[in-house]
């Protein structure tokens, strides 16, 4: 656009100059014209020492007109005018030296108007055959001159502006036009991404079918790898889960010895643990590019009515302080991996009351903590689960793995967990989400 | 008690029905939703242990026809899957606790008691009707402090009318829920069953807490100490 203007500007000043330059051009030949018809009407006059102009044979009327605009003048080498053309009626100021043969061309302002003079130094014998010096001087009133050009310029800029705001008007209709179709890819992303739909469903033009095309092909077969490698992972947890579970069943019989059985039971859990923590791992999610945002409240919702069904019996009362919607750009099935595994906690070990106190920090973040009326931790117990690494093999025996899975996930999706006391002497834990 | 045992895995199954009748326990078993579908609907049971990954009906679609046809049956869950959103998704669909695999048997037989318990509004373990008392978790029976000495079914028959006081539990519904099989029941040895509780119970008839109510069965009269939950 502005690259467009800056041409539109410098062709109209270019225009104008070369307009310019031509009209002087023709005002110059115009008065040399003059000046040759002039020398052809010179003569000596009677006295044969000085010069005339013979109004015979002089055929420019604008000379023998007064006042006509043209005027021309000669004058001897003193400077002394000798001859002036019949139009003249106000005095005009001598020429100064001009080189002999040569033409000089100016535009004067004269008593407020402004002219353009041309003079020429001549030669011219005497009658004892001695070379006179002459300047012939013609001036041209430049008042219709100047206010053509005026005339023009303004016709020019007026066009040059209308036809500048036209082209400025075109290109941005024909930019919208050629774009629309990366707008329209623009909000499909965004649909993908929100999943309410799996891929580029609109027509586009040739230049950008290949384009959504090549990236339906890319959606649907990185839909297909995720959903290929959820279920293979999901199959290996069932395959390897059915004889842990079997092997499990074994161990709580009572005909072996006690101390074989110790060891098939250690060892069956140890297996058991692994396999969790590590499958867990590899089903979570965490890519929050193409996920949809989920609602933190629907989901601890979802999750009390759970808990509330399985520790019917302990009849704990919850209470909800969250506001309406709380959004996540997280996957559902981590979200309620982390909140499940803390409420469930809180269920286990809270003893009447579990308090869940939800609130927006500001636009970006999101916190939720959870306090049970349980025992609590102690400080050095509470240090002891933050400071354990992830990696499920070196934690100690009989923690269970929910507690890691949850410092695996949040983890990755960069949320911050920290563990203190409650006010009721329980456990308060505390999360800090990234919001949509 | 009978318990339903819907899993595919043989080998899982047959630890499960043999823990289960080794307490006691009256079992169907089957490997297959539909087949698990329709013994949910035939045969009245305590207790329906359901797997969720079953071939062809999912674990989660019995729950959801047994819940559609209004039956309230305690279904305990046993997922391989272990993730928050299958525990969930389970509960949600009706079933009432879940085991994850693999899991302890003693773990399973608590959670199912629990169940079964709640199942008749009561929230302990012990179930208390004044001067009887019976601990479902030690199977140990006592009139005040004297502990009585009951056989297998003997000790079958009192949970299940106690679980149950005040309701008239038909001789059918005691043999359905006490025997695996229907077809070696003799409704004589429930009687002879009662008359060992009674003398049990009350050597000197002045608690008469078993009654007999003629045609339709038998009613635990002594009131609950602990009032069911609504």
């Amino acid at each position: 656009m502005v690259v467009l203007a800056v041409f539109m500007v410098l062709t109209a000043i270019a225009l104008e100059r070369a307009v310019v330059k031509r009209a002087l051009q023709a005002e110059e030949d115009g008065l040399q014209l003059l000046i040759y018809s002039l020398l052809a009407a010179v003569d000596r006059d009677r006295s044969g020492t000085s010069l005339t102009v013979s109004a015979d044979r002089l055929f420019e009327p604008g000379l023998v007109t007064r006042n006509s605009g043209l005027y021309a003048l000669l004058y001897d080498r003193n400077k002394q005018a000798i001859w002036r053309s019949e139009s003249i009626t106000i005095g005009f100021p001598a020429i100064e030296e001009i080189g002999l043969g040569e033409w000089k061309f100016q535009t004067i302002e004269h008593q407020a108007t402004p002219y353009f003079r041309l003079g020429f130094a001549i030669q011219w014998p005497d009658i004892n055959d001695q070379l006179q010096r002459y300047d012939v001087v013609a001036w041209r009133n430049a008042v219709d001159y100047f206010e053509q050009l005026n005339r023009f310029r303004q016709t020019l800029w007026a066009w040059l502006i209308i036809t500048t705001i036209l082209l400025l008007l075109i290109m941005y209709l024909v930019t919208r036009w050629s774009l629309l179709p990366l707008k329209k890819i623009g909000l499909e992303v965004k649909a993908i991404e929100d999943q309410e739909q799996s891929g580029f469903e609109q027509n586009y033009p040739d230049e950008i079918a290949p384009l959504t095309e090549n990236l339906n092909i890319l959606l649907r077969r990185e839909q297909y790898q995720r959903q290929r490698y959820r279920n293979a992972m999901d199959d290996l947890a069932h395959s390897l889960k059915t004889p842990l579970a079997v092997l499990t069943g074994l161990g709580d019989r009572e005909t072996m010895n006690p101390e074989q059985l110790e060891t098939l039971r250690d060892q069956t859990e140890r297996m058991n643990q692994i396999v969790s923590y590590q499958l867990q791992k590899a089903t979570s999610v965490s890519d929050i590019r193409i996920t949809k945002p989920v609602d933190l409240v629907a989901v601890i919702d979802k999750l009390v009515s759970a808990l509330e069904k399985v520790y019917q019996e302990k009849a704990v009362k919850v209470v909800r302080e969250l506001p309406p919607r709380m959004l996540l750009r997280m996957d559902e099935g981590d979200c309620l991996e982390i909140v499940g595994n803390l409420l469930d906690n809180a269920f286990k070990y809270g003893r009447r009351c579990i308090n869940i106190a939800g609130r927006m920090l500001d636009d970006k973040t999101t916190s939720l903590v959870i306090d049970d009326d349980g025992d609590g931790l102690a400080d050095s117990e509470i240090e002891q689960i933050l400071n354990r690494g992830t990696r499920l093999d070196e934690a100690t025996e009989g923690q269970g793995i929910g507690l890691a899975v949850v410092a695996d996930i949040v983890q990755s999706y960069n949320i911050e967990l920290a563990f203190s006391r409650a006010d009721s002497g329980g456990l308060r834990v505390s999360l800090i989400f990234q919001a949509v | 008690m009978r318990a339903i045992v819907i899993e595919d895995d043989i080998d899982i199954q047959r630890q499960i029905v043999e823990r289960l009748k080794s307490e006691g326990f009256a079992v169907d078993s089957t490997d297959n939703g539909d087949e698990g579908l329709y013994l949910v609907q035939e045969y009245p049971a305590d207790v329906a242990i359901v797997d969720l990954g079953l071939p062809k009906m999912s674990g989660l679609d019995v729950i959801k026809k047994i819940r559609d046809q209004a039956n309230k049956i305690p279904i305990l869950i046993l997922t391989a899957r272990g993730r928050w959103q299958d525990k969930v998704e389970g509960l949600d669909a009706g079933a009432d606790d879940y085991l994850v695999k693999p899991f302890h048997h003693e773990e399973m037989m608590a959670r199912i008691r629990v169940l079964i318990r709640r199942a008749s509004g009561w929230s302990d373990s012990r179930i208390v009707c004044s001067p009887v008392s019976l601990d479902t978790a030690t199977q140990r029976i006592y009139v005040d402090e004297r502990e009585l000495d009951l056989t297998a079914y003997e000790y079958k028959v009192l949970e299940y009318l106690m679980l149950h006081a005040g309701e008239v539990i038909s001789k059918t519904m005691l043999t359905e829920h006490l025997y695996d099989d229907e077809s070696d029941n003799d409704s004589n040895v429930i009687e002879v069953f009662i008359r060992r509780l009674r003398q049990k119970l009350d050597p000197e008839e002045n608690l008469k807490p078993i009654e007999t109510l003629r045609g339709r069965g038998y009613r635990f009269t002594l009131r609950r100490a602990d009032q069911p939950q609504p």
